[in-house]
């Protein structure tokens, strides 16, 4: 059910060198809200089950000891890098974007991202 | 038709409120008729009555909208400006898309009668497009695993009571978990929890799990399927199939004024 005018909410992210998967999971339940992908050996829903999964320890985390103020998630894969950043706090929208780590630059990826989420609240 | 067919089909139809019937006889039945309204590409709704009462509205074969008296409906939709920002687009989508997907859940996990198909006006579900009933039925599927994998522990009918030692200066909780602890009487249910809300049923039930985790909640009575071993896991990625070929539930914000931009 993925149509052109849905992945159009995401072009921003998906104008990344190295992009390949970028979606909005509403982290609360778990629930993808949009989606665009250039790759299709990674499974959709089990990436952003995992980004809502790992929201889920961080606010764990974040209750528990004296941190404040969560940006974003980086987990490198020897491959791939995830980028997880907190669109918005109410309702939890979470963006996920998983890049090619051979093309991508991590901080100009990480700079992008934050850059599109300060524009898609704005 | 036959007598004896015109009689198999009442024992069917029947059958599906009577106690100890098979769950997953009721889920097959529902999502049969379900589908065959959408291969049809019908319009109209599919009224439910019983233990959950409530509709299901389609539109050309897809999911308009549905409710469920069981769940919250959605807040009254404001109509804002076609150049309103991406986040205020998801907002408006997730408030109509979140009460039907919460309705849907319901109307086809808990045993009810389906009376016939009928043509139904469609409520205003203001910039939500449709949803393909294959989207639908893998995203109420994957909140059944949510809720079967914290069935030992709570459900949206479990009742609940605040850690009485908690103090206020000490604990960090998002603004919902504060929201859902402030509610919090003896006795409360996730159910009761989201109405008072008017979120989601699913999220308050997945949120209050959240504070049993960190002990701010604990369950008032026993527990639904009797002392368990403790707080189960609760993991998104294990309520995922990753068998091939299976829809991946995606709400369209397509249809928000502007998001093309």
């Amino acid at each position: 059910m993925i149509l052109d005018e849905a992945e159009a909410l995401l072009d921003p992210v998906s104008d990344i060198e190295g992009f390949m998967l970028a979606c909005l999971v509403d982290a609360s339940t778990g629930m993808i809200v949009a989606s665009r992908k250039d790759q299709d050996d990674i499974s959709l829903p089990t990436a952003a089950a995992g980004a809502a999964d790992i929201a889920n320890v961080l606010s764990q985390l974040t209750g528990e000891l004296p941190v404040d103020g969560l940006e974003d998630v980086m987990v490198t894969f020897r491959r791939q890098l995830y980028v997880m950043r907190l669109v918005s706090p109410e309702p939890q929208i979470l963006l996920l974007v998983i890049l090619d780590r051979d093309r991508a630059n991590l901080a100009m990826a990480r700079r992008a991202i934050r850059t599109f989420c300060a524009s898609f609240a704005a | 038709m036959s007598q004896t067919s015109r009689f198999t089909r009442a024992r069917q139809l029947t059958s599906t409120v009577l106690p100890g019937r098979r769950l997953d006889d009721y889920a097959d039945q529902v999502t049969g008729r379900l589908r065959r309204i959408a291969a049809a590409r019908g319009t109209g709704m599919l009224p439910f009555s019983g233990r959950s009462d409530g509709s299901i509205y389609f539109r050309d074969g897809k999911v308009a909208f549905a409710e469920s008296t069981r769940t919250p409906g959605p807040a009254p939709h404001d109509p804002r400006a076609p150049d309103q920002p991406p986040l205020n687009k998801i907002i408006a989508i997730l408030a109509i898309a979140e009460p039907t997907i919460d309705a849907a859940l319901e109307l086809l996990s808990v045993q009810s009668r389906f009376a016939k198909f009928r043509p139904s006006k469609i409520p205003d579900t203001g910039p939500v497009s449709d949803i393909s009933l294959d989207a639908l039925l893998a995203e109420v599927a994957r909140r059944q695993r949510m809720l079967g994998q914290l069935s030992s522990v709570l459900s949206a009918d479990t009742a609940l009571a605040r850690n009485p030692h908690i103090r206020p200066d000490t604990i960090r909780v998002s603004a919902v978990q504060w929201a859902l602890l402030i509610r919090v009487r003896h006795g409360s249910t996730p159910r009761d929890l989201a109405w008072d809300l008017g979120r989601g049923v699913f999220g308050t039930t997945i949120e209050a799990y959240r504070l049993l985790a960190r002990q701010l909640l604990s369950v008032a009575g026993p527990r639904p399927d009797g002392p368990g071993p403790g707080l189960a896991a609760m993991s998104f990625v294990r309520a995922v199939s990753v068998e091939k070929g299976e829809t991946v539930p995606i709400i369209n914000a397509s249809a928000a004024p502007g998001c093309a931009d």
